[in-house]
Order: structure tokens, then C-alpha cells, then sequence
């Protein structure tokens, strides 16, 4: 359905990246960590398409919804500068999400820089599942970290930057990589994982190595966010008759890793 | 009370909004966003012999005004259609007309036999804008082809039947008039524009298979000339397809002597588009006192054309 909803609070949480706050007291109730909202972005006219955003987090007590973006083009720029009591044109919520299994002993999150925004509210869904937590995150260079201080809260935290100016130097899948080498648990543990095409690919090689379950929440380009463009198409490992492809607004964003084929 | 009510040969439309194929998917997707039996007629989005799974991603691009797509017609084959999508669509109290396409001339004819003992269906529209075509010809272009395929649709059914027609030929009009002594009931035009574009970093062509279809406002004005021209030249109504995204650029199209519309790429980011759009009609007629929209069917004034 499309929401009109009212912007609350945009503030600058780390280098260039977001957090866009507005009122919707029904979404902050029904929405589940991995699905995704479609934003019109009125005050921009020099674009065609809405906008998909991972929901990033919900306060039910505020009647808000959060979410979490870097400023990179004229939408995102635009939204970047709105103020409180804005108005938003929202389609949503949108997508499935996040699966948790019954046996799963600690839940291992990988974010690659903006990859970590869906992770919030997972991190308080399995809080309240009472599973254990822990994060390894990967940003260019320390200033584009966000939220380490809430996310603390919830996971054990592995930072990674390239230009090694917080924590491991290097990529986090191979951080991650290291910590698997080293633990003995890992059998129980299942990997929750957001984040760009080369970070994505690495992970379903080292879930493949460590036997690990692996959902991993993608990114595509979208028309439309919920099932009529059919322009989000994302290949299958194994094609069945007549089908090659998800649709990762539909049958997605959040797949088991195994299912699908992650292409450039 | 305005009238809204056009007629399509045989066909009564309510109002002249239809949704244009492939962007409506086969209207459960739209189902919690929009009064389903407000929309004059729903086209589902192609549906062929056999299954299709479509083209590798990247599929669509966005450009200003307007978008380039390369979905490659990806459906579920004609057998499960029938028993996956109709049972939606039966439920609706609107007209529906089911898109079809093959990739050669018995591929049209065969979708249509499949489909006549199914209820619900009000009409079929040929998709002649297949780009995979034996012998290399496109339906769309070589109006002896046009022609012959609608002739052959029109021995199998006596449902309406429309041809939507490319923009991407010399003469419109020429492809426009074969499929009318085919035997087609109405003309929809126009289909997306072939385009392309192009990442200057990586020099390579931003849609995987190079060039696609190109859809949006930007389309309108081109568009409105075709389907100035088809209505001229025509004496089976035209429906109007190409940039339409309020109920301003359908009633230009109505001027220009389009019967109906369909609202086509803005249902993808405006999904309750054709609500507007039927509002948006309502309140023109009222404010220009026009008591029927059939009025307003190519009512278009020419004295200060020159040519």
C-alpha cells in the first residue's frame, strides 16, 4: 500500500551515510528485518523510479521507522537534506526477510559498508530469540563506520577497514575467514550477510569451506519493488524448467545463499 | 454523472484506462494498491506457448524521462498461465484481456486456441513486437506477416482481437492497415522505442543484451504523433499507449483521436497511477462540461495545422 508518512529527524551518522527517521505507526509493527521499503522521492524531479530502502530499524514506542543510506545520487542527495515534518510517499513493507532456525547457536553478521543497514533490527529480533550475536563489519576507512556504539549492544564486535585505520586491515570476508579457521563452533553458528558483489561472492565460498548456512540479502536495481517490472532478476544455481531467474523483490531480497548465483 | 464509457468494437469499457502488458503483471500484484474493477480493462503481461525464463540481468535501466527495458518476456507458457493467473484474473468484474506472443507465426495462434475455452477473458492483444522471429523478420515490420497472423487469430476466435504495433518502422500506418483487413478490432500503439545506453567507464552496454525498449514520459510526444496518424488513416479504433502518466496526457491522446489508453511505466513507480488517471478524466469532463467522454475521441482542431 502507499503511505504518506512524515519525516521525524534526518541526521548524518557517519561519512555521507543517513539516518532517516519518520512516523508510521502501523510499519513500525509489521515490518521484519531484511524487507524493504520503496520511497517516492517527490522533492526530486529529475528521477523516474522510487527508491528501495532496507528497513533499517523500528521504534514502536516512537511510532517510527528508520532508515539508513549514503548520499549518492539526486534521490538520496535530495532525501539527505529534507528536515523534520517533511513528507514521504512510501510503498512498502515490501519483500520477505530474515529466517531464524531453531537450533542455531549464535547468529555471525558480515556487513560491507552500507550492507550493515538491515541489521539493526535483525540484531533485536534474535535478541529477543535470545541467540547470541556477533558482527564483523568492513568499511573503506574508519570514518564511514555508523552506530558501532548501538550495535555493541547487541554483538560482539569485529571492525575491519581497508586503509587499516580501525581494526583489521583488509576485507572483512577475509577477517571473517580467519575467526572460522580459529573457532571450533562454527558448526552451529549461521551467517547473516549484506553487503557489495565481491564481499558476497567471498562468503559463499567460505560458507561452502566451513559447511555454514549463509542468508544473504541482495542488492538489485529496481523499476518497481514489487513484482510487475520483473527487472530485478537474479540467477538461480540450479535453473528448473522454464526459469532461470528470482525476483529479488518477490521471491527476495534475503535468499539462501546456496540458491543463487552471484554475477557482477 | 460523466459518462466514461468507450467502446473497442465489441468491447464495452467502463472508461477508457487500461493497463498496458508487462506492466500490471496479471493485476494480483496490484490488487491491495488499486480498485481492480475501477480499471476499464487490465492487459496481463505476454504470455507465450511455452515458458520463457527472460533475458540475464542487467534488464532495465533508468534515464531521465523515461526508462530502457530488456525483460525478454519472461511467463510461465500458456498451460500453467491458465491454471496459475487465471483464476485471479475470473474473479474480476473488469475486462480482461490476455497479451499474447509467439516466436513464429503459429505461436499467436496457438496461445489463442489454448485460451478459448477459458472464461474471463474479453479479448486478446498480439504482441508484434517479438524480436526473435524465424526468418529474421519481426512481426512487427513486414505487413504481409501482420496481416496474416491477425487473419489466422481472427479464424480462431471471435473475441476482440488488438495488434499492438512498433514505433520502430518506417510506416506505422502501413503495418496498422494490414492488421485491419486481418480482421483486427482495434490497433494499440505505441509499443516501446528501441534504445540504448551506454557506461562510459566500463564501455559497455548498460542493458545485457545492448539495446531495449525505451518507455516513460519521454515517449509521449512520439507517441501522440503515431497515434494521430493511425487514428487518420484507420477506421478500427486506436488505443493510445506511449508516456502517459496523469489524466493531462491521456486526454491529449483522446484529442488525437485515440478510443482508450493504457498506462504503461509509471504504474511501476505511481502504482495507483490509473486511479488518478480515472479521477483525473471525472474532473476534467466536469470542468469543461463534457457530459461524455466518447466526445472528446478525436476532437482534435486542425484548422491552423499547416501541411
Amino acid at each position: 500500500m502507499v503511505r504518506h508518512c512524515t519525516i521525524r529527524s534526518v541526521d548524518q551518522v557517519a561519512r555521507n551515510t543517513y539516518l532517516l527517521s519518520f512516523e508510521d505507526a502501523d510499519l513500525c509493527r509489521v515490518v521484519r528485518a531484511g524487507q524493504f521499503l520503496e520511497i517516492k522521492v517527490t522533492q526530486c524531479t529529475d528521477i523516474l523510479w522510487r527508491r528501495p530502502f532496507s528497513i533499517h530499524d523500528t521504534h514502536p514506542q516512537k511510532n517510527t521507522v528508520d532508515i539508513l543510506f549514503h548520499a549518492v545520487g539526486p534521490a538520496t542527495r535530495t532525501l539527505a537534506q529534507l528536515t523534520a515534518h517533511a513528507e514521504l510517499n512510501i510503498l512498502g513493507p515490501l519483500g520477505n526477510y530474515f529466517r531464524y532456525e531453531q537450533n542455531v547457536r549464535e547468529a555471525i553478521v558480515v556487513a560491507g559498508g552500507l550492507g550493515i543497514a538491515p541489521f539493526m533490527l535483525m540484531m533485536r529480533e534474535l535478541q529477543e530469540r535470545g541467540i547470541a550475536m556477533r558482527l564483523f563489519y568492513g568499511t573503506g576507512r574508519s570514518d564511514q563506520f555508523c552506530r558501532l556504539e548501538e550495535f555493541e549492544k547487541y554483538a560482539a564486535l569485529h571492525l575491519s577497514t581497508v586503509d587499516g585505520s580501525r581494526g583489521y586491515q583488509g576485507v572483512v570476508t577475509d577477517m571473517l575467514s580467519d575467526y572460522l579457521d580459529q573457532s571450533a563452533h562454527h558448526h552451529d553458528s549461521s551467517l547473516y550477510v549484506c553487503g557489495p558483489t565481491a564481499m558476497l561472492r567471498a562468503v559463499k565460498e567460505i560458507a561452502n569451506r566451513f559447511n555454514m548456512a549463509a542468508q544473504v540479502s541482495v542488492e538489485t536495481i529496481m523499476a518497481c519493488g514489487f513484482g510487475a517490472c520483473v527487472g530485478c532478476a537474479v540467477p538461480m544455481t540450479t535453473p528448473i524448467p522454464g526459469q532461470k531467474y528470482f525476483m529479488a523483490c518477490k521471491d527476495g531480497p534475503v535468499f539462501d545463499i546456496r540458491e543463487i548465483t552471484i554475477d557482477d | 454523472m460523466i459518462d466514461l464509457s468507450v467502446h473497442i468494437g465489441s468491447l464495452a469499457l467502463q472508461n477508457p484506462v487500461m493497463t498496458a502488458s508487462g506492466t500490471f503483471g496479471y493485476a494480483d500484484e496490484f490488487k491491495e494498491i488499486c480498485d481492480l474493477n475501477d480499471i476499464g480493462a487490465i492487459i496481463t503481461k505476454t504470455v507465450t506457448p511455452h515458458p520463457r525464463p527472460g533475458n540475464p540481468p542487467r534488464r532495465i535501466v533508468e534515464l531521465p524521462y523515461g526508462m530502457l527495458n530488456s525483460i525478454g518476456l519472461p511467463n510461465v507458457g500458456v498451460e500453467s498461465f491458465i491454471i496459475e493467473k487465471m483464476p485471479f484474473l475470473q474473479t474480476l468484474k473488469t475486462n480482461v484481456i490476455i497479451n499474447v506472443a509467439g516466436t513464429d507465426e503459429e505461436g499467436f495462434v496457438f496461445c489463442v486456441q489454448r485460451l478459448e475455452d477459458v472464461s474471463g477473458i474479453a479479448g486478446y492483444e498480439l504482441n508484434f513486437s517479438c524480436p526473435n522471429v524465424k526468418g529474421g523478420t519481426s512481426f512487427s515490420s513486414d505487413p504481409g506477416i501482420a496481416e496474416r497472423v491477425t487473419r489466422n487469430v481472427r479464424k480462431t476466435t471471435r473475441r476482440p482481437i488488438i495488434a499492438k504495433l512498433t514505433p520502430n518502422v518506417t510506416s506505422i500506418s502501413e503495418i496498422g492497415r494490414a492488421c485491419e483487413n486481418g480482421g483486427a478490432d482495434a490497433v494499440s500503439a505505441i509499443n516501446t522505442v528501441v534504445g540504448m545506453a551506454i557506461d562510459i567507464k566500463t564501455r559497455r552496454p548498460r542493458l545485457s543484451t545492448g539495446t531495449g525498449g525505451y518507455s516513460g514520459p519521454a515517449i509521449k510526444p512520439i507517441a501522440l504523433a503515431k497515434v494521430f496518424e493511425l487514428s487518420r488513416c484507420l477506421s478500427i479504433p486506436v488505443i493510445a499507449i506511449g508516456g502517459i502518466a496523469c489524466a493531462e496526457d491521456a486526454i491529449e491522446f483522446l484529442i488525437a483521436g485515440a478510443t482508450a489508453f493504457q498506462v504503461g511505466t509509471v504504474n511501476f513507480y505511481e502504482p495507483d497511477a490509473t486511479m488518478t488517471i480515472k479521477k483525473g478524466l471525472e474532473y476534467y469532463c466536469q470542468k469543461n462540461n463534457i457530459q461524455k467522454i466518447a466526445d472528446l475521441i478525436g476532437s482534435i482542431q486542425l484548422k491552423e495545422m499547416a501541411k
